[in-house]
């Protein structure tokens, strides 16, 4: 099976219905813009920075109650017994429940292959819930846990994935520790190809798991009205949610409502119910009452979602003129005790990202007790760049051939891992030749080479690239536009603005086709209950399924109008455009009327303009690509990496706007700094199997001065006109492919040391360092 | 979530001490350790005693002999940009502005800097362990990056302070209310070592209040310094630290502290490194030779080897800075 599974990676569990052809379908992208690429500030901006946006970890409802779960403390149990007496009979508490409770006939959502109920009784990773309360204070509630007694049954445990296959390891699921038979992929001869290069290396590489860890925890407030129910959920999806909880709960779609306006980050953990979200549910029926439940920081390290740890292994041919001949390619990871993706499209860049002929892969994905695995921005390919772009600056020292030189040499022409269908627009070589000549890459490298060696400091630079396997988007979306009868605009659309300003480039686009300001649009988003059907904030396709129905429903709209003005203008609707909330003919005699006096207009009302997102090309790859260059120092002696300076230079197709692009690219190179330099799941591998630094203090996020404030956004637009109506790719997950990697290999170029496995800190670089000093 | 407790703010040091007295009862200076500790039920406290009302414990002052006295309320921030304190005994400016982040360098309190808690993950988790009552330290088998490579003895945290190596490389003193009067201890003898006590870190009794801290005048041709490397730039202990206050007379050393941080269960003096300095220049060779000696006695667990090379290289590269060579 060569068939890419990106596509399901986001919609997996969610009917996809085909979306009747756009209206416009043969709009081509705009030649030229008005509003759309310039840098404009979001929409909500003032409501964000003021505070008054209502997230919902600020919502509060009258006579709400407060909900908490309590969650397994070891690794591996079996609950032999629960005593919520003590709770029970605390003042202030109003429900306890748990596995031995009536109400628990819920089956956990998004998760076909292994049922489980919303308390397990049977624990497999430190965090699994085994009961929940609700009362009248969140400190109420956390009291009433501390008083509830749970027995278990400890049992034996593997947490450490390496070792998940050995033939002694205890047993996650009766079936044994491997989720399924190891995926591979051939094409080519490997073998033939190994033989043919002049040049052959092989490494290991390691990747830690990452937790997502939100700004905002995860969370959620559930209220009944009758047999009604809403959630104001923080999630990067809100259709998703309903039909997760409609299924669970056994509830008509049309009876759940989801809304979620605002949500501080989800990165790919918030794209799905929680089971918090049916606990609060649960709750909320059981007490008649609103419930808030909002989880806190250690649970979100534990319960909802990580990017898996990956090991991998490459094997790499070359020839002396940079031709690469062959890649054999091996990889394991883990979901932790679900089956929940720990190998997804860990390969997909050695299939598809270099010319090559000869590939070889193959993924292993192991059950392991520990918390699962969520999509985490752009899953797999950061760890599969973090192997591949450090084999191929190896590559390049071993053939004596710039970096940059060797990938330019290997720029695919065609999606390889697609059987060879063409990409609509493919920015990758001059991503690498525009990225490296704005970061004088050349003379950065010669005036290294030529610079002094005493001292402690040592200079260095490095580069990668990327690309990301989604991107592209696709429907079904669908979008309204209205425009009312003194002229204002709303737009309607069910998509999130997790925070990349969705909101904000989708004003830009109705500005753009109704002649106005984008601060004139009113947007109204995210609520099943009155907006449209659109998929999940994720898999950096937002922007291109989105914007093109966008467009069509604002261009459905206009034509609309123009059908009234042309006829109380006595004019043919061909000279009619607008400008500024104005009706504008053009010919002899040019003449002008305000929308709002539009007869016509104020006796329907308003004008509704629907549009929908419609197929892409059939027989094409959309895809987005990347360079990234950094300049880091390095001190010898301490094995301190100080990231100068950082240059991303993306091909997204079209910039919408320049700020929240650039927001993307830098804010993706911040989190791959992380990625590469401090970030880390430490488990008690050896002892108790218990996650050690599940706080913000001991687990590491980079802070403001771990990245450089030197940080340039280079767009790289190919005016791609078949991607999509507005020539827009994804930009927020390939913003952070290459950049662990491109650390690596500057601190490589500047000391003469690889590591190979993350994060690159002192506790990794100061031995090898050392050692490559020799015996000191 | 923080656990149920009583609170008082008291309006004397008297009343503070008085209220002390009861079990189970904990000061509170900045509360920036002391609220996730009882948020991360690292221990009981049933009764917090602000003691943030006694303005006659804060402020930095020159004493009479050219030392200083700093009021143990004192925030961070202020010892760290403090005139007077730059001036005779820099090495103690720079290690409190190393301390974690603004926010909590303004929130904390130099007293509660050296009778913080220590942030060893076991210690902090839900884990039994030897400091909290239980019979194991965790991290001697388990996930001891960051651990100690010196002085560990059954209990193998590191000290976490920033601000006391500098101190007792700076030859400070701690003064103490007591109900029974009052006490002065050096810094040398305040912390704890796990072989004495494991369960604790300094020698306060429950209702003792540190009230001010004092240096003493600087010797001639005193230089301090304090740097250290961390996993992260900012809001980051040391994965290795070193406090130095040597006293030169031209380009000899003639006396002086070498003082490790990151590296022991106390803030830890390495009088090896002292001995191979003092009465020397600094040269490459003292320094490397000197980082070697501080070293010597180091033992690595399993998952903190690089700690010794590291230490090495700064302390090499910290004598070299002070010397000017
Ligand atoms: C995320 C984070 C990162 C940090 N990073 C660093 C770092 O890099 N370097 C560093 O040195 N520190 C660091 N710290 C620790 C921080 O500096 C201390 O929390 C702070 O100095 C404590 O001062 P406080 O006034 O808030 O003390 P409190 O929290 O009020 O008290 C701390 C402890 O000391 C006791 N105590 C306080 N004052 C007195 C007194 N006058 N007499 C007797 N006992 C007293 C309290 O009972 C309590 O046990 C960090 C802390 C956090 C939370």
């Amino acid at each position: 099976m060569n068939k890419p599974n990106e596509a399901r990676y986001y919609v997996h569990g969610v009917e996809v219905p085909q979306t009747p052809p756009a209206r416009a379908k043969d709009q081509e992208p705009w030649d030229e813009t008005r509003v759309l690429g310039e840098p404009l500030p979001r929409v909500d901006g003032y409501e964000r920075v003021s505070g008054t946006a209502v997230y919902p970890a600020d919502m509060s409802l009258p006579r709400m109650l407060y909900g908490a779960i309590l969650r397994c403390p070891h690794p591996s149990a079996v609950v032999t017994g629960v005593d919520t007496s003590g709770a029970e009979g605390m003042a202030g508490v109003h429900a306890v429940i748990s596995a031995f409770t009536p109400e628990d006939d819920t089956t956990r959502p998004h998760d076909e292959l292994i049922r489980s109920t919303l308390f397990n009784t049977r624990c497999r990773y430190e965090g699994e819930a085994v009961a929940a309360v609700a009362a009248e204070s969140p400190y109420i509630a956390h009291d009433a846990l501390r008083a509830i007694n749970v027995e278990y049954e400890v049992l034996p445990f593997v947490a450490d994935e390496r070792r998940a296959l050995e033939p002694d390891a205890p047993k996650v699921h009766e079936t044994g520790n491997q989720v399924s038979d190891t995926e591979r992929y051939e094409r080519g001869d490997v073998e033939q190809g190994l033989r043919e290069a002049d040049v052959v290396l092989e490494e290991e590489y390691r990747c830690e798991c990452e937790i997502h860890t939100p700004m905002e925890p995860h969370g959620c407030v559930a209220s009944w009205d009758g047999d009604r129910l809403t959630i104001w959920e923080s999630t990067q999806g809100v259709y998703n949610i309903q039909t997760q909880v409609a299924a669970s709960l056994g509830v008509p779609l049309s009876k759940v409502r989801v809304v979620g306006h605002y949500m501080g980050g989800g990165f790919g953990s918030k794209l799905q119910a929680g089971r918090y979200t049916l606990t609060a549910a649960l709750l909320a029926k059981q007490t008649a009452r609103p419930v808030k439940l909002t989880l806190t920081r250690e649970e979100t390290y534990l319960a909802v979602g990580n990017r898996p740890p990956s090991n991998m292994r490459l094997k790499a041919g070359v020839k002396r003129d940079g031709t690469l001949t062959a890649l054999d390619y091996s990889g394991t990871g883990t979901g932790g005790a679900a089956r929940a993706g720990g190998t997804s499209l860990l390969d997909w860049l050695i299939r598809d990202l270099y010319l090559c002929p000869n590939v070889r892969t193959e993924l292993t994905d192991v059950y392991v007790n520990a918390g699962p695995a969520r999509p985490f921005r752009a899953p797999g390919h950061p760890q599969c760049a973090w192997a591949l772009e450090q084999m191929m600056d190896a590559l390049a020292v071993a053939i004596d051939m710039d970096p940059v030189q060797l990938r330019l040499k290997n720029v695919p022409t065609v999606s390889q891992g697609r059987n060879g269908i063409p990409y609509t627009t493919t920015g990758l070589q001059r991503c690498l030749e525009e990225g490296a000549r704005e970061f004088r890459w050349e003379e950065t490298k010669n005036e290294i080479a030529s610079g002094d060696l005493n001292g402690d400091i040592r200079r260095g630079v490095g580069m990668g690239s990327g690309l990301w396997a989604g991107g592209g988007g696709g429907p079904p979306s669908t979008a309204i536009v209205k425009i009312y009868s003194d002229g204002s605009i709303n737009l309607n659309m069910g998509a999130s603005d997790i925070g990349t300003g969705t909101k904000t480039v989708m004003a830009m686009v109705v500005a753009e086709e109704l002649g106005v300001s984008h601060e004139d649009i009113q947007v109204e988003h995210a609520d099943t209950g009155t907006t449209q059907y659109a998929t999940a904030s994720g898999g950096s396709k937002t922007v291109p399924t989105e914007s093109p129905a966008v467009r069509a429903a604002a261009i459905d709209a206009r034509e609309q109008l123009f059908e009234i003005a042309a006829e109380e203008m006595e004019v043919d609707v061909s000279v009619l455009s607008l400008r500024d909330g104005k009706v504008v003919a053009t010919g002899e005699t040019p003449r002008e009327v305000n929308v709002a006096e539009l007869q016509g207009l104020r006796r329907r009302g308003n004008i509704t303009g629907v549009g929908y997102r419609g197929p892409n090309p059939s027989d094409k790859a959309v895809n987005p690509f990347a360079a990234q260059f950094c300049e880091v120092e390095v001190n010898i002696k301490t094995g301190e990496v100080n990231v100068v300076r950082f240059l991303g230079a993306h091909d997204s197709g079209r910039v919408m706007n320049r700020l929240t692009y650039q927001n993307q690219v830098f804010g993706g190179i911040t989190m791959g700094i992380g990625l590469g330099m401090t970030e880390q799941r430490l488990l008690d591998v050896d002892q108790t199997g218990k996650m050690v630094n599940k706080n913000w203090h001991d687990y590491k996020l980079p802070t403001a001065v771990d990245v450089p404030a030197d940080m340039t956004c280079v767009p790289i637009d190919p005016h791609d006109t078949e991607c999509n109506t507005t020539g827009a790719k994804g930009i927020g997950e390939p913003a952070t492919i290459p950049t662990a990697a491109v650390v690596a290999n500057a601190v490589y170029h500047a000391t003469g040391v690889r590591i190979t496995d993350t994060p690159i800190d002192p506790t990794k670089l100061v031995n090898a360092l050392a050692a490559a000093r020799g015996g000191e | 979530m923080l656990p149920q407790f009583n609170y008082v703010r008291a309006q004397s040091l008297e009343e503070a001490q008085q209220q002390l007295s009861t079990d189970g009862a904990r000061v509170c200076a900045g509360g920036s350790d002391l609220l996730g500790c009882l948020r991360d039920d690292v221990f009981d406290c049933s009764k917090v005693v602000s003691i943030s009302s006694l303005n006659q414990l804060r402020g930095i002052a020159r004493t009479r002999d050219g030392g200083i006295r700093i009021g143990s309320l004192t925030p961070i921030a202020e010892v760290a940009a403090s005139a007077t304190v730059q001036e005779t005994h820099a090495g103690l400016s720079q290690a409190a502005s190393e301390v974690a982040s603004p926010q909590l360098r303004n929130q904390g309190t130099i007293g509660g800097n050296i009778c913080q808690k220590p942030r060893c993950w076991y210690y902090r988790g839900e884990f039994h362990c030897l400091r909290k009552g239980g019979t194991t330290c965790y991290a001697l088998a388990g996930e001891n990056q960051y651990h100690c490579i010196l002085g560990g003895y059954r209990c193998y945290i590191v000290h976490p302070s920033d601000t006391a190596p500098a101190l007792l490389a700076l030859n400070a003193t701690v003064h103490i209310a007591a109900p029974s009067g009052s006490r002065t201890v050096p810094l040398d003898e305040f912390h704890v070592h796990p072989r004495d006590d494991p369960q604790r870190e300094t020698v306060l009794q429950g209702n003792e209040i540190v009230t001010e801290i004092t240096l003493p005048a600087p010797p001639p041709g005193l230089r301090s310094s304090y740097r250290k490397v961390r996993a992260r730039g900012s809001w980051d202990f040391a994965l290795a630290g070193v406090a130095l206050a040597l006293a030169f007379n031209g380009d000899q050393v003639v006396s002086g502290r070498i003082v490790l941080s990151g590296a022991a269960p106390v803030p830890w003096r390495s009088r090896e490194a002292e001995n191979a300095v003092i009465g020397r220049r600094i040269d490459a060779a003292t320094a490397r030779e000197a980082a070697a000696a501080a070293m010597e006695d180091a033992t690595a667990l399993k998952r903190n080897a690089y700690k010794i090379p590291l230490f090495k290289g700064l302390v090499e590269q910290q004598l070299l800075a002070i010397a000017g060579a």
